[in-house]
């Protein structure tokens, strides 16, 4: 019987498996894939400890301190989850993880727009991460479809690359953080496009279009690059029938990390705080190891 | 006749997560390759793109034959049939 499972292995899930090696509790962390959403990062310089790295280096950091900790991730894929017993039951792989408690870590994904070309068009001029494929567009102009934080650091990490910078907003405005705005604006490569929503991206072998309403009229913008930043999606599917969800569809908790399941614990992108930020997934993911532990304890009679 | 092993090359760019696990990946097992740093050199991206019609990194040619991304089970098929 396990102390606890962490599923995913982003920035939360590694945090509470640093927490899970150094109480010594006897835990798997299972994932998909190492890192997460950080390796994808361009230049991350707002964590707490580390002044500036890139997503790669990032990843290296995360590497080196689960050797320090003597923490192996198991690459599989959690295929379900349920009550089982006074614990739970975990099933990845061909293997079946019995344990007191789960945190779960599984992050958030791209959201996707949903329109003719998106997914003809993936590898072929349609990205949804700037940092990887964003230099491939040298020269070119590029629409950037979005309006917030990460569709104005989309538009920033261009700003040496592409020719031009269009910006497909569907408000009337950009939301984000100021600083972020302020270097949109100064960008002589970018041009904002507010109250627009794309419509189709077009092209033959590779994108050479995408074409867009604005306040009711058709137009079109001859790009050969579209970088879709329109946020992100929880990773929760899998939980839904399990514990509760907001909206949204983040997995809800309170402020230690409790979800609507005593033993169940959640934390970073999934769960309902609703800010994307590596600190916040860090410190999550200590809280809700920290609670798993305490929930234990409690249960033996400590 | 032996036919001489063709140069593994790997189109990458600089900040790309997948290139650097991909490149890792190689070196731990050895593996000889040139690596096309595809953000500075423009005619090479071209390259790539006309060659795999794909306009994402990492892409490796091994054999004669592009894959795009880091898939581990055909780079290792690929790499078994050069050995």
């Amino acid at each position: 019987m396990y102390d606890t499972i962490i599923i995913g292995a982003g920035m939360a899930g590694l945090a509470s498996a640093i927490y899970a090696s150094r109480k010594k509790m006897k835990f798997e962390i299972i994932s998909k894939e190492f890192g997460g959403n950080l390796m994808f990062s361009g230049e991350i310089l707002n964590y707490p400890g580390v002044p500036k790295a890139t997503g790669p280096e990032f990843r290296s950091i995360m590497e080196r301190q689960m050797e320090l900790n003597g923490i192996r991730v198991i690459e599989e894929t959690v295929k379900a989850m349920e009550k089982s017993g006074g614990g739970f039951r975990v099933i990845a792989g061909k293997k079946t993880y019995d344990t007191k408690t789960i945190i779960i870590a599984t992050g958030s994904i791209p959201r996707k727009l949903g329109i003719p070309g998106e997914e003809e068009f993936a590898m072929k001029g349609v990205t949804y991460c700037s940092v990887c494929d964003g230099p491939l567009f040298a020269g070119m102009d590029v629409a950037i479809v979005g309006g917030s934080n990460s569709a104005l650091m989309a538009a920033d990490s261009m700003k040496n690359i592409a020719s031009r910078i269009y910006m497909i907003v569907r408000d009337d405005r950009l939301t984000g953080h100021e600083y972020l705005i302020e270097n949109a604006k100064k960008n002589p490569k970018v041009k904002m496009i507010f109250n627009s929503e794309a419509k189709e991206i077009t092209g033959e072998k590779l994108v050479s279009g995408i074409r867009y309403v604005q306040l009711g009229r058709e137009k079109e913008l001859k790009v050969k690059g579209v970088i879709i930043e329109i946020g992100k999606v929880p990773n929760t599917g899998l939980f839904r029938d399990l514990v509760n969800l907001d909206e949204h569809g983040h997995i809800l908790i309170d402020c230690q990390c409790h979800t609507s399941v005593p033993g169940i614990f959640a934390a970073g992108d999934c769960a309902s705080g609703h800010e994307y930020q590596y600190a916040i997934s860090a410190g999550q993911g200590a809280m809700a190891l920290l609670k798993a532990a305490a929930y234990i304890a409690e249960r033996e009679g400590g | 006749m032996k036919k001489a092993a063709s140069t593994i090359k790997v189109y990458s760019t600089p900040v790309c997560p997948y290139c650097h696990m991909l490149k890792d990946y190689l070196k731990q097992k050895g593996v000889k390759f040139q690596d096309v740093d595809v953000s500075s050199d423009h005619e090479a991206a071209h390259e790539m793109i006309q060659k795999s019609g794909q306009m994402g990194v990492p892409q490796i040619e091994i054999n004669g034959r592009i894959i795009v991304g880091f898939d581990k089970n055909a780079i290792d098929a690929e790499l078994k049939k050069m050995s």
